[in-house]
């Protein structure tokens, strides 16, 4: 450096995974940037200090890499394969746009945007959390002006994420993700939850704050993460097996510890616990209004739920009189008949479920879980409370939270109800020091989660199922991934079909099943900061099934697995080299608990390199050359940028015939967001935000906790009874079957009112056997876990970040237990063979004592065959071996990342 | 005086090598050389085991190895602690890499770029420097944003401009970096409240990284 360089800061945000935003500055010298540091004036405003993870640190020489696609390309080998040569050759960004636009515009001239089997024909897949988004610029509002789009070929939503946290998480309590009150909590059991390395900045740093304060936390899971690491205690638990451990821990406090040790008021008047349950199972109702009865200890009578001053009785049996409505509305009148509140049915069905039972189970001693289970008890400080911004809420340091694997596929449902009733238990739901959810997704709006609160039937807040009664439900797919068939769950707003069954949207293209129909593929699929060719499962079948994708269009950072299988190649200006206003602050997934709201800017820090091109312009681009120009910017105008343009006394909409540059669509979101944040007083544009890089209001803190607004709105949760679940199961089952579809059965099974432990762990052995396997023959669990340096970052190509990669174990093969190696025969960094019953991965052993001996861990997602740097890492995934299978997909539509495997040494 | 040192909190370091990347940023190390890094090392045996992240590197110690080995009198020891190496006076010998108990000094012989020797990115060629060719290279606790800051009235460890890169970027809180003979600095004071050990301390070099495990009580 010259002492001439001319040297400037730009503040900017980093949004690579789930757990962001966050926010930094990059240092760029004679324009040419150089460093990331945190952005230290935000220090006061970002739960992290305004710190940002490795990950941003590797956005420098992401932006530098040579092996970028820098010009628009397409492919001149018409023949799609793994070993087929793509023949990708330079051509201009006209003859690109126009490319795309041809397939397009012949889609419109056809005059129908769905296909012979009602598929849309225009298909998108963006990687995973949603993280795409804050990259995209204007290119949702091009995907809003089309209108229908297929978003169901998934990257790995589903299958490697926390499905079931997400669906009944926001059904309970508005919780897309769930985490502790992690500022205020005192004792955290985590099951598999690896918040060190998954939680982003704000997770290891409040964390962190945590335990300095001197939180206990629990980390039960059957290899030694990052995170358990960091824990108090680790506890190896056999895999798929939490549900079992949940159900003792609530044995322990339902049937060893004194009643009065729970909150019982919480339960009384917060949740379901005293609505009664008639004979058929359903609960018993006032004939009249409908409402659902509890036995009101006062009075001695059967009472509405919501009438005032009533004490409803928590257990015994009474006789009462009413009508029980179940599916499809069928009803029975009662008189005069034995009925139970839900709690009472809770404690018969919790009482097999002893600490020595779950010990046969979970291979985790009775006496630990006794232990855990008191421990959380007498943590809960059942009856403190608290003042949170002038108003009393109750205080209950203690949470249960739960990681990949546990939280997704069989088993998932039991965990994620287990958790939910436990901090019921101790009152501990949604209030200060607790259970928290972060976001909602599935319920609108998505940046404000109180706001979605709104009352539904019976005292619970509403949720927008897919209807499964006759005149209603989806008898047929409407995307390629049936979410709106079969998940009620799933809902159907922004989100939803990215939380449908999304392997199924694979699966089918080889072999659809009966009542399905002709499995088409889309005419055009766009595919954005996703590589499903090494992030999905069975990913030889997913890139077999990509070959046969007529027109693919990839926005590529470098050329990659999936990319392999494109047509056209788009080099979209990089996370450092393009424009975008994101909202930020509120509560957001994994840990974002800010105490304010607002907007950050992500701006070119040094310009940009090659023939990329901004984001939005593309989009405009191709809105033009589509005749979509007016609905592309009134979907700006509407917020498809992140915010509406207009609002109360400001208007910052862009004229709808026009064409605009990026740099005015921007300044029109930047004013329009200036305003909402000050309420009218200010509209500073994209030239503010350039200098500041973000602007802030605060957010009151009595936002993070959802209970206070439920009281305000009379509602409850809906806990632990689950009769709409169960209603809506038996609605889904008959309308499947009088469509004669039965290979959806397992699923149904889910939809219990109250969950029982089932031998999750046997199916994956049953899998095997089906798959023509002998179950000793594979007698390892083979797991995986997250990077924190790579996941969801698409930096896989970043040389520096697999150096310091490299400095955590497992980032080099596969972790095996040291005492099973030494059986084996195998040393330190022998070459291993892995196989399930598909196909078998090899790598290097690495060996480790925090793993169980029945365990085996391949770290993140590699195995990558043309991305650059990364092809040559050796290092094993898991992603290969692990089968797309209905018999192992959940009610939800989600599948967990285990599969049966051997293990044999190959050479030293 | 004053004496510079750092303190690692082992209770809130989670081993994500933030740190490694930021001190790369700064110093613009080549690639495979990581003046901060921060060990994964495992205690124990299944199932009574546990892992620990240890932040390691150059330790500044007070009676360093490395220069009493130096024949050319490039590594010295700073007043304030801190032990430098002057690039044009050193030979590249590599006799402190041997005398160094914590393998903290690198040597790269050849320019050595991220994406090939021959490939050079745009902001590798910026930032490299042909006088760390052939030379010992190791942690300086960031000295040059030290003597900036401190001659603006800046304090180490306070002021983000002043304090080592790898402290400013750990996002667990656990690294800091202060003035030990002031007896209110952060480091004192962290040293005061809990306690503390240093690294192969019984080789007497008066390692100046203290590692943080416990509240005192």
């Amino acid at each position: 450096m010259t002492a001439a360089a001319k040297v400037r800061k730009v503040p900017t945000y980093c949004y690579q995974c789930v757990a962001g935003p966050d926010l930094l500055t990059v240092k760029v010298v004679d324009g040419v940037a150089t460093e990331v540091e945190p952005n230290f004036e935000a220090a006061d405003i970002h739960p992290a200090a305004g710190k940002v993870c490795v990950k941003a640190f590797g956005l420098v020489q992401k932006t530098y890499n040579p092996n970028r696609v820098l010009t628009p390309m397409k492919r001149t080998n018409p023949r799609k394969g793994k070993d087929e040569d793509p023949g990708f050759v330079p051509i201009s960004w006209d003859e690109a746009l126009d490319t795309i636009a041809a397939k397009l515009n012949a889609i419109k001239a056809s005059g129908n945007v769905l296909d012979e089997s009602g598929f849309p024909r225009v298909a998108a897949s963006f990687g995973g959390g949603g993280t795409p988004q804050s990259y995209l610029g204007t290119f949702p509002a091009f995907l809003a002006a089309w209108k229908v789009i297929d978003f169901s070929f998934g990257s790995g939503q589903g299958v490697k994420c926390y499905h079931s946290e997400h669906l009944y998480g926001e059904l309970w309590h508005r919780a897309f993700t769930v985490c502790p009150d992690t500022p205020h909590t005192k004792y955290v059991v985590s099951f598999g939850a690896n918040i060190e390395a998954s939680g982003g900045v704000c997770g290891v740093y409040r964390h962190a704050e945590a335990r300095a304060r001197g939180v206990t936390r629990i980390q039960v899971e059957p290899h030694l993460s990052v995170t358990a690491g960091c824990s108090a205690e680790w506890v190896p638990i056999k895999p798929k097996t939490d549900a079992a451990f949940l159900f003792a821990m609530m044995n322990v406090m339902l049937h060893e510890r004194p009643r009065q040790d729970l909150d019982l008021n919480f339960l009384k008047h917060h949740t379901a616990s005293g609505y009664l349950v008639a004979p058929n199972g359903f609960y018993l109702r006032d004939p009249e209004s409908r409402k659902p009865l509890v036995w009101d200890t006062i009075r001695g009578a059967a009472v509405p739920f919501d009438m005032p001053g009533i004490e409803p009785a928590l257990e015994g049996a009474f006789v009462a009189s009413g009508i029980e409505v179940g599916a499809d509305d069928d009803a029975w009148e009662h008189t005069s008949t034995t009925v139970s509140p839900g709690f009472a049915q809770f404690l018969d069905h919790l009482r097999p479920y002893t600490p020595e039972w779950a010990e046969s189970v979970c291979e985790v001693p009775a006496t630990t879980i006794r232990r855990i289970a008191n421990d959380y008890l007498d943590h809960a400080e059942v009856g403190a409370t608290v003042e949170v911004d002038g108003r009393v809420l109750p205080y209950r340091p203690v949470a249960i939270t739960l990681g990949k694997t546990v939280s997704n596929g069989w088993g998932g449902y039991e965990c994620c109800w287990a958790r939910t009733m436990i901090a019921c238990l101790v009152g501990g739901l949604e209030v200060p020091g607790g259970t928290l959810g972060t976001t909602v997704r599935l319920n609108r709006s998505g940046f404000a989660r109180l706001s979605s609160v709104r009352p539904g039937a019976d005292g619970f807040m509403d949720y927008p199922m897919n209807a499964t009664d006759a005149e209603h439900w989806k008898s047929s797919p409407t995307t390629r991934n049936g979410y709106r068939m079969l998940v009620p769950l799933a809902a159907n707003t922004a989100w939803s079909q990215a939380l449908g069954p999304t392997h199924l949207a694979w699966m089918f293209v080889k072999n659809p099943p009966k009542g399905w129909p002709q499995h088409s593929l889309p005419d055009v699929w766009f595919i954005y900061r996703t590589n499903p060719a090494i992030s999905f499962w069975d990913t030889p079948q997913v890139s077999d099934a990509m070959t046969k994708f007529p027109f693919v269009v990839a926005f590529a950072y470098t050329h990659d697995e999936t990319n392999h299988m494109a047509d056209i190649l788009l080099p979209d200006a990089t996370d450092l080299e393009s424009t975008q206003l994101i909202r930020v602050g509120g509560t957001k997934f994994i840990e974002q608990f800010w105490d304010y709201h607002g907007f950050a800017l992500r701006q070119p820090v040094a310009g940009v390199r090659g023939d990329a091109r901004d984001f939005s312009w593309i989009a405009t681009e191709l809105a033009e050359r589509t005749g979509l120009l007016e609905p592309y910017n009134a979907a700006i105008n509407r917020g498809g940028a992140g915010i509406p343009l207009n609002g109360e006394g400001w208007d910052f909409r862009l004229d709808e015939t026009a064409k605009h540059s990026v740099e005015d669509v921007w300044d029109a979101v930047c004013r329009a967001a200036s305003a909402e944040i000050t309420e009218g007083e200010s509209t500073e544009g994209l030239d503010w935000y350039k200098e500041h890089g973000y602007r802030v209001a605060p957010f009151p803190r009595l936002e993070w906790y959802l209970f206070p607004r439920l009281v305000d709105s009379g509602l409850r949760f809906e806990m632990p009874y689950q009769e709409r679940l169960w209603r809506i199961g038996v609605e889904l089952g008959r309308r499947l079957h009088e469509r004669d579809i039965h290979w959806w059965d397992n699923q149904l099974s889910e939809y219990q009112a109250m969950p029982k432990w089932k031998d999750f762990p046997g199916l994956w052995e049953k899998a095997v056997v089906k798959a023509g396997g002998k179950t000793e023959d594979f007698p390892f669990w083979l797991l995986t876990a997250r990077s924190m340096q790579y996941a969801w970052g698409g930096n896989v190509g970043v040389q520096m970040i697999r150096e310091v990669a490299e400095n955590v174990a497992g980032h080099r093969g596969v972790i095996i237990n040291a005492a099973t190696a030494e059986k084996l025969g195998i040393e330190e960094g022998d070459l291993v063979e892995v196989g399930s019953t598909l196909r078998s991965v090899s790598g290097k052993a690495v060996l480790r004592h925090g793993i169980r001996p029945d365990t085996l861990l391949m770290i993140g997602q590699f195995g990558h065959w043309a991305t650059p740097l990364a092809k040559n890492f050796d290092t094993p995934s898991m992603n290969s071996l692990t089968p797309m299978d209905l018999d192992l997909t959940d009610a939800t539509g989600s599948g967990a990342d285990v599969v049966r495997v051997f293990l044999r040494k190959v050479r030293r | 005086m004053t004496k510079w040192a750092m303190v690692a909190d082992l209770r809130r370091c989670v081993g994500c090598q933030t740190c490694t990347a930021a001190c790369k940023h700064a110093n613009a190390t080549a690639p495979g050389v990581q003046w901060r890094r921060v060990l994964d090392m495992e205690i124990g045996q299944f199932p009574d085991v546990r892992r620990v992240f240890v932040p390691v590197g150059c330790m500044h110690c007070d009676d360093p190895p490395c220069v009493s080995v130096c024949p050319s009198t490039a590594t010295r020891k700073r007043e304030d602690g801190i032990v430098t190496i002057d690039y044009d006076i050193c030979i590249g010998c590599a006799y402190c890499f041997q005398a160094c108990p914590y393998q903290a000094r690198y040597k790269v012989s050849k320019p050595t770029f991220a994406y090939g020797d021959d490939n050079a990115t745009e902001n590798e060629r910026v930032r490299f420097k042909a006088e760390m060719m052939n030379v010992a290279q190791k942690c300086t606790f960031c000295v040059e944003r030290i003597d900036e800051g401190t001659a603006k009235g800046l304090t180490p460890g306070v002021d983000p401009e002043a304090t080592p890169a790898c402290v400013n970027s750990c996002i667990a809180g656990a690294l800091h970096f202060g003035d030990l003979d002031d007896p209110n600095s952060n480091v004192s004071r962290l040293l005061e409240e809990n306690e503390s050990f240093r690294m192969h301390e019984e080789l007497g070099t008066g390692p100046n990284i203290h590692y943080l495990w416990d509240k005192r009580s």
